[in-house]
């Protein structure tokens, strides 16, 4: 199972941390997510992915969803610290050069 | 009982018309089916009736997707409790058939031992009716309202199960005749490919033709399963094949690709999806390669020599960015060399994710013609249980001097 915790920072930066697999179920409940959060007015956010352990292409389609919708609301999507395994997906696709990772949370709207 | 006769005959037309339009029709073989099964059980648990079933009516037959109690494949229709249901289309309770006078000459009551009957209507979605839940018991009884309700909504959701998913089988069945119907086997190649989705449709693809000396295969997975991508892989699908005749006369993948794209822009936009896709040109002469893949990633080729390559690109899937380049690549496949191009739902079963290529070319190796590897992704996706659609295509070059 997975459970998402949402939080906003004080600079109004979203972030979503996904834990265990997002699988397609998962996927749908992350692009609602995802799109709440742009909705309520935080468009840049952050998915702390180093507690997702497996990672599916409806996933990335869930990512690459939230990115869309951001960067249209004028602000940005950007993933951290996915583990080994995670990186894989996004590196087959070439996706890790449009959701390049960051190495933390903190730093990812302001490295 | 039925006196308006050309009114019921006109119903009766339009009924048979939605059974074989459902694809509801007596079965060749017939086979048990959870989704139905799951249904009548819980009836015989919640009403304590020895049996339940849900029944079609087809032609002079009546049959059973599901039954609980009894065995019977086939029972003539005018000897069905059902068949009075389906005309009267309004829920029919028999408290005491055998006391009845419409039903107590039924074979079931009189020699069956059936007293109680209660059947619920079920209705396509023009609203005829194309089958009945029923409930029946050996000893009289009633319903009461509160009983009623629970058997209309157990209907319901069978009627539910029955309607939908027989549309959904047949897009299934359409989605597969759009895959290629046999093998290709040509001048020492042999390629051939399976699919084979998660749900009943989904939003894999693979296509392959030999025109010209030239073997154009593409290999697609729409972001997401189901229908929605299906009806996204339709659309790849027919981009592709346009693009075709100017693969096979020469035309650079990476343009070819780039019109593909431009022709799902608005709707992979729209639908907020992105497609992964492999396409490759081979000259069957000379063995050349040339390749283009966008964000798939997924690519190997076993050599004679034992030795395993991935087909690499930095490319991205289409419909990520707006303004986005494709750019053709080459290899070289040599007489015995293997190829085998999948989707992410086989990737997903691997189980070395980070050097998994390896794992793919024994698989490769370990199988001397495509139907032997692509059979063994088959049983690795029915062992592992995928979650996602399972694609994938296998490229096999004759060795020198076999025959």
């Amino acid at each position: 199972m997975i459970e998402f915790d949402v939080r906003t920072t004080s600079d109004n930066i979203g972030v979503v941390v996904p834990r265990g697999r997002l699988n397609m179920v998962a996927a749908r409940e992350l692009r609602e997510r995802l799109t709440g959060l742009v909705e309520a007015g935080t468009t840049r956010i952050v998915v702390d992915l180093a507690e997702t352990t497996f990672l599916d292409s409806s996933a990335l389609g869930a990512l690459v969803a939230g990115l869309k919708t951001a960067r249209q609301a004028g602000g940005d999507l950007r993933i951290a610290r996915p583990t080994e395994s995670v990186l894989t997906v996004f590196k087959l696709t070439n996706l890790d050069k449009v959701l390049r990772p960051r190495d933390d949370v903190e730093s990812a709207f302001h490295g | 009982m039925l006196t308006d006769t050309s009114r019921t005959a006109a119903t009766e037309t339009r009924r048979q018309r939605a059974i074989d339009a459902l694809g509801l029709g007596v079965p060749v073989e017939q086979r048990r089916d959870e989704r139905f099964d799951r249904i009548t059980r819980l009836a015989t648990t919640v009403f304590g009736t020895p049996m339940a079933s849900i029944t079609i009516l087809d032609g002079t037959c009546a049959w059973f997707p599901s039954k609980q109690g009894f065995d019977a494949p086939l029972v003539p229709r005018e000897e069905t409790f059902c068949d009075r249901a389906q005309a009267a289309d309004e829920v029919t309770i028999v408290p005491d058939a055998s006391v009845d006078p419409d039903f107590a000459e039924l074979p079931v009551v009189r020699d069956g031992g059936v007293r109680f009957y209660a059947g619920v209507p079920m209705h396509d979605q023009l609203g005829n009716v194309v089958g009945t839940f029923c409930l029946f018991d050996v000893m009289p009884r009633t319903l009461d309202s509160d009983q009623r309700q629970t058997l209309e909504d157990l209907a319901a959701w069978a009627e539910q199960e029955l309607v939908a998913s027989s549309e959904m089988m047949r897009a299934g069945q359409v989605q597969k005749a759009m895959l290629p119907a046999s093998a290709l086997e040509a001048d020492g190649w042999h390629v051939e490919g399976v699919c084979l989705p998660a749900l009943t449709v989904g939003g894999d693809l693979f296509d392959f033709a030999l025109t010209d000396d030239v073997i154009h295969i593409g290999l697609g997975d729409v972001m997401g399963k189901g229908t929605g991508a299906a009806l996204i892989g339709a659309g790849v699908r027919a981009a592709v094949r346009s693009t075709h005749p100017a693969v096979v006369s020469g035309a650079d993948l990476g343009s070819t690709t780039y019109r593909v794209a431009r022709t799902l822009q608005g709707d992979l936009d729209r639908g907020g999806a992105f497609v992964t896709l492999f396409q490759c040109a081979i000259d069957v002469a000379d063995g050349t390669v040339r390749y283009v893949d966008a964000g798939a990633g997924l690519c190997v080729v076993a050599r004679t020599d034992g030795t395993v390559e991935r087909l690499v690109s930095s490319d991205r899937p289409i419909g990520i960015l707006e303004e986005d380049t494709w750019t053709e690549h080459r290899t070289h496949l040599a007489p015995g060399d293997r190829m085998l191009i999948f989707s992410d739902g086989l990737f997903d079963l691997l189980e070395d994710q980070r050097e998994w290529w390896r794992e793919v070319g024994s698989l490769v190796a370990r199988h001397a013609d495509p139907a032997g590897v692509l059979e063994a992704v088959r049983d690795l996706a029915t062992a592992l249980v995928s979650l996602d659609d399972v694609t994938a295509v296998a490229v096999y070059r004759r060795p020198e001097g076999a025959a």
